[in-house]
């Protein structure tokens, strides 16, 4: 029991850098903070890499291509190459939204993990539960807009019943089953999304901090072990920041599919 | 130390934590052998199981981090 309560005080500070730090506070509008915090700076920053990299890179594009247009089109390929694999001809209309949410994602946990002046302490923009449910929102709109478009709200709806070999007698009971179950699913996909990111970033950061913490703590006793954690976990972390934008497009890709196909 | 409701709310967090990782380790484990043995079998569409196997681990590790939100709620809201 001593151990905790003696030691906790740094590993809990350390914890603090996961606080959102406002530098220039708005007034709050009826309930909506629009006070501009480091998190929106780091997402500010984030996009205008995002536009400047490939901005630039199709400004110079050559037949060779350089250094910068060759990682351009290495992440163009890379981001959108599931997508005619998975939904075809009809596909190529989602390039820009994967490509922007992979490029995105990837630079904004890449911009976490680089470290900072005081000034604007480290945070990152995916690790909040805010950031990551607005881009799940998003493709959830263009996934049941598209159903809509393709279907009509008839074939839509019929995707949501039971599927169409059952005989209809007993087919018009089971919707009661098979209608809320389908709307469940399509409800928990851009929650389950969300969550997916921010636990996933949030959890390499704490990792990460409590093993600082530990060091700050104990330094005299566990100083290595706990460097080379923290070294490992770091060099982890960005593999992990690569995968997660990876499974964020992948996985918006197969939802858009379900859409594009449902009832089939 | 009298056993209040932070003290049940940390106990609750390890615990969740704890048993939430046994069900995806088991999966991903059988599914990252699978993989393994799907491109032993046939190397020629080890890309087309990557991209499944990449789906797969990602719906099964979202199981264990549901519950580590649970327990980041139970230790930081509660």
């Amino acid at each position: 029991m001593l151990l905790v309560e003696e030691g906790g005080n740094k590993i809990v500070e350390a914890l603090h850098e996961l606080n959102v730090q406002t530098i220039v506070s708005i007034p709050k509008v009826w309930k909506f903070d629009f006070s501009i915090t480091n998190a929106v700076v780091y997402m500010w920053v984030s996009a205008v890499v995002v536009f400047l990299l490939f901005f630039i890179a199709a400004k110079r594009a050559k037949k060779e291509p350089e250094k910068l247009q060759t990682f351009a089109e290495i992440a163009l390929n890379f981001a959108t190459g599931h997508l005619t694999g998975q939904i075809g001809e009809k596909g190529k209309k989602y390039y820009y939204l994967i490509l922007t949410i992979f490029t995105y994602i990837f630079i904004t946990n890449i911009i976490g993990l680089i470290p900072k002046p005081e000034l604007f302490k480290p945070y990152t923009p995916t690790a909040n539960i805010n950031v990551t449910f607005s881009m799940a929102i998003v493709v959830f709109l263009i996934t049941q807009f598209q159903g809509f478009r393709r279907h009509g709200f008839r074939g839509y709806a019929r995707a949501f019943m039971t599927p169409s070999g059952v005989p209809k007698a007993l087919g018009r009971p089971l919707n009661v089953i098979f209608v809320p179950v389908h709307i469940m699913g399509e409800i928990f996909k851009p929650l389950s999304l969300s969550v997916r990111l921010f636990a996933n970033t949030i959890a390499g950061h704490l990792i990460i901090l409590v093993m600082l913490g530990l060091l700050l703590q104990y330094a005299n006793v566990i100083i290595l072990p706990t460097a080379l954690f923290v070294i490992i976990m770091t060099a982890f972390e960005v593999f992990i920041a690569f995968i997660q934008a990876y499974i964020f497009s992948l996985l918006s890709v197969v939802y858009i599919e379900s859409a594009i196909y449902a009832g089939h | 130390m009298a056993f209040d409701s932070a003290t049940a709310a940390n106990l609750a967090a390890g615990v969740a934590m704890g048993f939430a990782t046994i069900g995806p380790g088991i999966g991903i484990g059988i599914l990252t052998g699978h993989a393994c043995e799907a491109v032993a079998r046939q190397p020629e569409v080890s890309g087309d199981i990557r991209t499944v196997f990449i789906i797969g681990m990602a719906l099964t590790e979202a199981l264990a981090l549901y519950a580590f939100v649970i327990a980041i709620i139970l230790l930081f809201v509660v």
